[in-house]
């Protein structure tokens, strides 16, 4: 349902008109689309991902669509905890770093394929969120940031201090590509498609999940325990069920980073990146499931630019992120979206309320 | 027959009795309402029944099983339904929604059912999405089911409330104070819509301020004042209690 902001036509829209009006020819009509089944027209979104690397084939582009969809699919999983659910996770990177760490560790040392050491990676984060998930999701909003962040610190101890598992500091070298029947992922454009393909599962799989019983679920939890509880709702289940899932979409997204970076070294699993995630999710836009794809490849895009200016960089970053926080409150995909759903959908309704007059 | 039955609960609060020796029975099939000044213990008796609070002393049995120390998810599965005084619609989702959130524990499915969207999942999502659209039109929502349930006004939403409860197909339905802020004619529809409930075989727990009401739909009424039970009986006698009048009263010239 779009909201009431943007539903009023300002001039400046006018600008749009044109481009919309050809996007509305190919796009779906969003207001009809939502919550339906998949549609032909979904192929199309589908092209735009497939042509894209194509048209734009620059290795750099890729690598960073590469590194953007793995954030994607972090923040997706963080997503349905934060901006569904309505819990808060300081240590997402935590999973992360378990997933890559176990396909480093399955892979280098035991020799087992990457493709088996992949479902191994989520089944591990999986358990590792519920062993943790049980004592601490009783707790709630700061009181959890600050657990999740303790167990963040803690997980990058445990990588540091055990060097005959996980060669301490210096991380773990040559882990193979990922390869899948022979065919091995070893270009950053076969690898695009890898984790572009894993992403568009996850995302549907998201997808279906919000749509169903659970996704009302987690959205009862997050505005009201009471009401849910007094619906019949098994309040703790559903938020560990909920953290154990973000925690295998963190797991996937490990065993992918593990394998396009063929290493895996504990500075990449900490804090930083738990708070970067969040980022994401924010700025986003939580409570839709494509925001928090568009904040992981914004954000992954703004730092590779940034990196340019050298020391000004993280000042840039700062006040950009403060900036989009004081004017997309609500998350640039969804402020976006709002618009976007409004534009495209802008004809159609026309040609309905011209049906709804003659008929 | 009786349904819920409450042998002797007190509760206690770092020393303030709220409820004390309390024994109620509600037979099924019919409304019972609950009257009392403020602070006389009513609420808190609703949130000890649907186990969102423990009773320090006292038993609770619903159809004979003592749910004395039951959690609230088991409570409501055993068919318990209610609604809130401050009313606790969940906002951030569609009208259509909430109603669907109280079928929860009634559709099947779990977390990798769901994901895949399997083929049962899309069919009972489809049929609770008809059941739900049903209960809206019973209560007079159907023509806002898209909307955010942040939209509608207070009045729509207690009601949407009462429809997420009802979507449980509860056996006993636990209302606190469902009419307050409510006009005169959305009360006479809520009261008529009560009444269907009734004639459906649900039992209604009721807890009102509107005198007038409570005394026009409830087969039985018990009266609360500081937590103990005063009074029990028809409205009629209730009405005519010496006890119940003096505690109104006096509670009327408290308040102004």
């Amino acid at each position: 349902m779009v909201d009431q902001k943007g539903k009023r036509f300002r001039k400046r829209d006018l600008v749009y008109v044109v481009p919309m009006w050809l996007l509305h020819l190919i796009l779906p009509d969003p207001v009809s689309h939502r919550k339906k089944e998949f549609r032909k027209r979904d192929i199309y979104y589908l092209g735009a991902i497939l042509i894209l690397p194509i048209i734009w084939s620059d290795p750099h582009v890729h690598h960073l669509m590469v590194l953007g969809g793995i954030n994607a699919i972090l923040a997706l999983g963080l997503s349905l905890f934060l901006g569904y659910a309505g819990q808060i996770s300081l240590g997402h990177a935590a999973f992360f770093g378990i997933g890559a760490y176990t396909t480093a560790i399955l892979t280098t040392r035991f020799s087992i394929p990457t493709f088996v050491a992949f479902w191994a990676s989520a089944v591990t984060s999986s358990i590792f969120a519920y062993l943790i998930g049980r004592p601490i999701l009783k707790l709630k909003g700061y009181f959890l940031a600050l657990a999740t962040l303790g167990f963040g610190e803690i997980f990058l101890v445990i990588i540091r201090e055990t060097p005959s598992l996980t060669n301490g500091v210096i991380g773990i070298f040559g882990i193979p590509w990922f390869s899948f029947g022979g065919f091995s992922f070893d270009t950053y454009l076969k690898q695009y498609y890898l984790i572009w393909g894993v992403l568009i599962g996850l995302l549907l799989f998201s997808k279906n999940l919000v749509r169903s019983k659970m996704g009302r679920a987690f959205l009862a939890v997050a505005v009201s325990e009471d009401a849910a509880a007094s619906v019949g709702m098994k309040v703790p289940q559903i938020k560990i069920a909920v953290f154990v899932v973000g925690a295998a979409f963190a797991g996937f997204a490990g065993s992918l980073f593990a394998c396009v970076m063929s290493t895996a070294n504990p500075e990449a699993f900490g804090l930083n990146l738990s708070i970067l995630i969040v980022m994401m999710v924010i700025l986003g836009g939580m409570g839709n499931l494509w925001g928090p794809i568009t904040g992981a490849i914004f954000l992954t895009w703004l730092m590779d630019t940034l990196g340019k200016y050298q020391e000004y960089s993280l000042p840039i970053y700062g006040v950009i992120l403060i900036l989009l926080l004081i004017f997309f409150p609500e998350g640039i995909g969804t402020r976006l979206g709002m618009r976007f759903v409004y534009l495209i959908s802008y004809f159609p309704r026309k040609k309905r309320r011209e049906e709804g007059k003659t008929g | 027959m009786t349904l819920l039955s409450l042998d002797k609960i007190t509760k206690e609060y770092d020393g303030v009795r709220a409820l004390d020796q309390v024994s109620l029975q509600l037979t099924k099939g019919t409304i019972k309402g609950l009257i009392g000044p403020n602070g006389a213990g009513k609420s808190t008796l609703f949130h000890l029944i649907s186990g969102m609070e423990k009773p320090s002393s006292g038993k609770i049995y619903f159809k004979g099983m003592d749910i004395t120390s039951s959690e609230t998810y088991e409570i409501s599965s055993l068919g318990i339904g209610r609604t809130f005084q401050t009313i606790q619609t969940l906002m951030n989702m569609t009208v259509v929604d909430n109603v669907l959130a109280g079928m929860h524990m009634r559709l099947k499915g779990g977390f990798l059912s769901c994901g895949l969207w399997l083929p049962w999942i899309r069919k009972t999502e489809k049929e609770a999405l008809n059941q739900a659209k049903e209960i809206l039109e019973f209560l007079g929502l159907l023509g806002r089911w898209e909307w955010p349930a942040s939209q509608l006004s207070y009045s729509e939403q207690k009601m949407l409330e009462l429809g997420r409860a009802l979507a449980m197909k509860p056996e006993l339905l636990l209302l606190d104070e469902p009419a307050a802020g409510l006009t005169p004619a959305e009360t006479k529809r809520l009261a008529e819509r009560i009444g269907c409930l009734k004639q459906e075989g649900v039992t209604v727990f009721l807890v009102e301020h509107r005198m007038g009401m409570v005394m026009e739909i409830a087969d039985e009424i018990a009266v609360l004042h500081n937590g103990k039970l005063i009074a029990e009986g028809t409205p009629e006698s209730v009405r005519r209690n010496p006890q119940v009048i003096e505690a109104y009263l006096k509670g009327k010239r408290l308040d102004a």
